[in-house]
């Protein structure tokens, strides 16, 4: 593989700051033009050095780099034609929003004209057409990050990266934010690679999200396939919440196994990241598809569960039972008439499919 | 709506007036503020305030002559210049010496010799002899013990002290002086020092300013940018200078920079100069330079630094990311972002420079004398402290012209210590 | 317990009090090999000389001017240059002192009725003998001829003694100097014998300065005060020659501090401290002449004098010999012209 075949390609890259540990392990990665894709993972997981080697901030220690099918690990930062978003926007406090946008394009040496156009463009494109006379320190943060975001992509790079952009803002406006740049992403077209610690962050912006975790991708995939279908445990745990059951594989069965946790109850579930009989397993199971005293009968697991607390939430009820050895388990329990009369001390039977019970790996 | 919020004041609940409930309870607070600030406002007030309100009266102050010959400067102001007084003017004068006590007179004649040289033994031989002239006329003996009594350039002389404030320290700080009718003429040319000292003075503070900036903003930016243990170590380079004495490094510079130096016999050595043709490096204005530029430059590069800290990197690298050259990004954003730094360093070392006299005094040789040495000449050996006040006031209204420029061209609140 | 810790707290108070009420008398000089000389010759010799504080100071009048005005004077007994104690005795700054027991022992008349006499020192001129393998000089006036003996020279950096020291050089008698200075165009002449040399001079400021000049060779010959060469030859052994020819001659006095706390002690001190034999006994520790005539009697009749077993009078600037052919510095000129003088020297050195 040349790497032609993707827009932006990492080929076996390693990089270590120090010569003893790897930040990121072997990394292979291909990302088509026009994808949002993001980057997730705690923090120290390779993501961010992953993008800055993007950059051109940093150098792979090994492996190379390729944009449109050229090596670039040889070609400085200024002139990759990269845009980029920094975590606290580096607007440049010394310029007004107009100066701020106007200095790419006077890099490049566009005729004055041209550079008013596409500064009035983009400002347009985050609506603070009115705005350009301001320092950015006047700016309020929600409209710091859309000039940084303006400025990032006033001179059309082939390719916009984006580290953390909207973590230094609040919750609602970072929701707002978050649409607004998936917006523009859908509207120009432009490749996108997010860095972000939120997971709910990359849920709802990205095209295809890579976990990252020890310097390496997880899995990298769609967000539904994420959410729905975790390769691995990390990754399980990482994205939304979930019930865990410890146990061990007692017999395989085609697609299914069954698992049996350690007060002896049988588990059958998907299996996805074990291999024999014997192996150690950790169970994976969202919290919504869990059902309370369900008479229809096409569930493969049924336990007996006692209710230990009530969260009341609105439209939904937050339950913790102790079912199969596990006090700590959730069901999310809909606000509907059926199940009014729940309380804590109560004994409930709770069911769910073997399919959304994903047997995977467990490191003891 | 209630009328409430438009029929007058609003009451407490007691019913008084808001406002003088307020203001009495703030009054408090006001009082407590005081009373903790005071010890640092007397403190001011003694250590800042009354010297400088001492300097700039002592620069005009021209009374203590004016109280030893209230009677002769009456009769001397209807003088009209030409050839000798008149025998009344001799006369009140004898008188007037005569009645003067012990250091009084000396004190005067410390005040006369100012404005020309000789006041001050002529009236001391004058003081022993004239206890032998018993009865006038005055003006014929008073010659016959010195004939500088006949001369009309001392009495000439007296004519600028004869209001009890004078600009004569000023013009003396600038190379003028008054004559003997008050008007303004300019000094001899052979005793024109100050305007030439002046001169220097801001050309050397201006170019050791210069220097400063231009090895201190490097090494300000390596303090800012390397890893903490490195930066550490530069650091204490850095501030070593601050740890030994003055003295001691100036003798080091010289032995490095004279012309029999470690300095000059290296460049011999290495050939790259000829044995008679050293380079002279030391007693002059360029040791002046080079001696006070490393003295000063932690004064640069520790506001550089502090200012440099508080600059993201991620500006660096965001104007990198917008196509700039490293240079191009360097000048366009990081160097504005650090003129705080530059505004404070520059303008502390200036400031500290202009009032430099041991460093000039040791190495400056022939031509690196600053004003600040002349100061500290009239202040210590003539005693001319009025001149020595009118010097450090011009120094101080040239600072605060220097302020005020800097103020309408780049902004106080430009000036930052971090 | 508490009552004690008060008693205590108290005590050192009052303590501290009665320490500033009765301080030790304190002796300002110059510091160095000089004020090691003094503290030998009359502070130790001084029956309360363990009660004297001694301070350093670099000359000049200015802090003495301050305490006065001040009325805070720390300073109780200061050794002076001879202008400064005219102008600090005619402004005030220092008493009167009685004068009858040395009055007619004086090898020049004292200059003002507050001064009690040190010593004399001079600028001398002084080289490295090595430096003049054939001919060497041996007057001022081949000080200041760059032609018969090239290299550069060594001054200092204001214009006592050079003004007289040109004038010698330029055919003026040692005893007239004062007369052609007076003159109209006298400074003009010793400015236009300095010109000659201008271009051939290293200036120095402190004193230790000219003797690392020579010692370098970064000056052929230099000015320099005589004890510091003196001091060189006798203790460090270094050998150097003296133009003795052209010297300028300073006088060194004591003066009482007006408003000092300690008048009486002052005055005992200074007395003792003018004695002959204190005088005499000074020129054990360092080659500076006495201004007492019979100071210098004693030291003839002790020779080999010096503490090192070495004859002094070689090394004394007032002999008989050598006085003939010296400029004793006349500070009421200074006094009169010094500020003068000053200015047109700066304007000298800076064009």
């Amino acid at each position: 593989m040349s790497g032609k075949d993707s827009f932006v390609k990492f080929e076996n890259v390693d990089k270590s700051y120090d010569g003893e540990v790897l930040v990121v392990k072997g990394l292979n990665l291909d990302i088509p033009q026009g994808e949002f894709l993001t980057m997730l993972g705690p923090s120290g997981s390779g993501k961010t050095t992953t993008l800055m080697m993007l950059a051109g901030f940093e150098t792979p220690t090994s492996g190379e780099i390729y944009l449109e099918g050229e090596p670039i690990s040889s070609i400085p930062p200024y002139k990759r034609g990269i845009g980029m978003v920094f975590q606290n926007y580096a607007l440049f406090p010394h310029m007004t929003v107009n100066e701020n946008l106007a200095f790419p394009l006077e890099v490049r040496k566009l005729p004055k004209a041209e550079i008013d156009e596409k500064v009035h463009k983009a400002l347009s494109m985050v609506e603070l057409q009115d705005f350009g006379t301001r320092m950015p320190l006047q700016l309020s943060g929600g409209q710091q990050q859309r000039v940084a975001l303006a400025r990032a992509l006033v001179f059309e790079p082939r390719l916009v990266l984006m580290d953390e952009p909207l973590g230094a803002l609040d919750k609602k406006l970072r929701e707002q934010m978050q649409y607004e740049i998936k917006h523009i992403h859908e509207n120009i077209g432009i490749t996108v690679v997010y860095v972000t610690h939120d997971q709910s962050e990359a849920l709802t912006m990205s095209n295809r999200i890579a976990v990252f975790n020890d310097g390496k991708i997880q899995q990298i995939s769609t967000p539904d396939v994420l959410y729905e279908k975790p390769d691995n445990s990390f990754v399980a745990q990482f994205i939304g919440e979930n019930n865990q059951i410890k146990g061990k594989v007692k017999s395989v069965n085609g697609k299914n196994c069954v698992v049996v946790t350690d007060n002896g109850d049988e588990i059958v579930s998907l299996k996805v990241n074990v291999n024999s009989v014997g192996d150690n397993s950790l169970l994976s199971l969202r919290p919504e598809r869990v059902w309370v005293n369900s008479d229809k009968g096409d569930y493969e697991n049924s336990f007996e569960a006692k209710v230990e607390e009530l969260i009341y939430l609105g439209d939904h009820v937050r339950t913790r039972v102790n079912v199969c050895g596990n006090n700590q388990f959730i069901v999310k329990i809909p606000n509907s008439s059926d199940h009014s009369d729940l309380k804590e001390g109560a004994k409930v039977k709770l069911s769910w499919k073997a399919e959304d019970t994903r047997a995977l790996d467990f490191k003891a | 709506m209630s009328s409430e919020t438009i029929s007058g004041p609003i009451l407490t609940s007691d019913g008084i007036p808001l406002k003088v409930s307020l203001k009495k309870a703030e009054r408090i607070n006001k009082i407590r503020a005081f009373l903790l600030v005071l010890p640092l406002l007397a403190f001011i007030l003694i250590s800042f305030i009354i010297p400088i309100g001492d300097m700039l009266t002592r620069s005009v102050d021209d009374r203590y002559i004016n109280t030893v010959f209230p009677k002769t400067f009456e009769i001397y102001k209807k003088w009209d210049k030409q050839g000798l007084p008149s025998e009344e003017v001799y006369k009140t004068m004898f008188i007037e010496i005569g009645e003067a006590k012990g250091f009084k007179i000396g004190k005067a004649s410390t005040r006369m010799n100012y404005s020309k040289s000789g006041w001050k033994s002529l009236i001391k031989k004058s003081q022993r002899k004239f206890k032998k002239i018993k009865e006038g006329p005055y003006k014929e003996q008073m010659i016959a013990v010195d004939k500088r009594w006949g001369d009309p350039i001392y009495w000439k002389a007296l004519g600028e002290m004869v209001d009890p404030t004078t600009f004569g320290y000023y013009l003396n700080a600038v190379d003028l002086k008054y004559d003997s009718n008050k008007k303004v003429i300019a000094q001899p040319e052979n005793r024109r020092i100050y305007m030439h000292t002046w001169i220097k003075t801001f050309k050397v503070s201006l170019l050791v300013t210069i220097f400063t900036l231009m090895l201190g903003y490097p090494i300000a930016y390596l303090l800012a940018t390397l890893p903490l243990k490195y930066s550490n170590l530069l650091m204490i380079c850095v501030l070593l200078p601050f740890w030994t004495s003055l003295l001691v490094r100036t003798v080091a510079w010289m032995i490095i920079l004279q012309q029999k130096g470690v300095f000059n016999n290296l460049m011999v050595m290495a050939g790259l100069i000829a044995d008679e043709n050293r380079w002279k490096l030391m007693y002059n204005e360029t040791g002046t330079i080079i001696v006070m530029t490393q003295i000063l430059l932690p004064f640069m590069v520790l506001p550089l630094y502090s200012v440099m800290k508080t600059i993201s990197p991620s500006y660096m690298k965001a104007a990198l990311n917008l196509g700039a050259s490293p240079l191009h990004a360097f000048w366009k954003v990081y160097m504005p972002n650090s003129i705080p730094g530059i505004s404070a360093g520059g303008l502390l070392v200036f400031i500290i420079a202009i009032g430099y006299f041991i460093t000039p005094e040791l190495v400056g040789g022939k031509d690196g004398q600053m004003i600040g040495n002349w100061i500290a000449y009239h202040l210590k050996t003539t005693l001319n402290w009025g001149l020595c006040a009118a010097l450090g006031s011009v120094l101080l209204a040239v600072m605060i012209v220097f302020y005020w420029l800097y103020n309408k061209i780049i902004g106080v609140e430009n000036i930052k210590l971090g | 317990m508490r009552k004690t810790i008060k008693a205590a707290f108290l005590g050192l108070i009052s303590m501290a009090f009665i320490g500033s009420a009765y301080a030790d008398l304190t002796f300002v000089s110059w510091g160095g090999a000089y004020t090691a000389s003094q503290q030998k010759a009359y502070i130790d010799t001084w029956s309360k000389g363990s009660g004297i504080t001694v301070e350093n100071y670099n000359g000049g009048l200015g802090e003495v001017k301050a305490q006065v005005e001040a009325n805070n004077v720390t300073w109780d007994v200061v050794d002076v240059l001879p202008d400064q104690a005219i102008t600090g005795c005619d402004d005030g700054l220092f008493l009167k002192v009685d004068q009858s027991h040395f009055i007619n022992d004086m090898v020049v008349k004292p200059v003002s009725e507050c001064i009690s006499p040190q010593i004399f020192w001079s600028y001398v001129a002084f080289y490295d003998p090595a430096a003049f393998p054939g001919k060497k000089p041996k007057t001022i006036k081949d000080f200041f001829d760059v032609k018969k003996f090239p290299g550069k020279r060594g001054i200092h950096t204001w214009a006592n003694a050079l003004i007289e020291m040109a004038l010698v050089a330029d055919g003026v008698k040692p005893s007239k100097v004062y007369e052609v200075m007076s003159s109209d165009g006298g400074i003009d002449r010793a400015f236009a014998k300095l010109d000659t040399i201008k271009d051939h001079v290293v200036f120095w400021s402190a004193g230790s300065k000219p003797l690392e000049l020579v010692s370098s060779g970064e000056v052929v010959m230099s000015l320099a005060y005589n004890g510091r060469i003196g001091a060189a030859i006798l203790q460090d052994g270094k050998k150097f020659n003296y133009i003795w020819d052209g010297q300028v001659l300073e006088q060194e006095y004591l003066v009482i501090v007006k408003g000092t706390k300690n008048e009486d002690e002052a005055r005992e001190f200074v007395k003792h401290a003018s004695s002959a034999e204190s005088l005499a006994l000074q020129a054990k520790y360092i080659p500076y002449g006495p201004m007492r005539s019979s100071s210098i009697d004693i030291i003839k009749k002790g020779e080999p004098y010096f503490n090192t077993g070495v004859d002094v009078l070689p090394h004394m600037p007032n002999t008989p010999k050598r006085l003939r052919r010296s400029v004793i510095a006349d500070p009421f000129w200074w006094a009169d012209n010094g500020a003068e003088v000053s200015e047109r020297f700066g304007v000298w050195k800076g064009n």
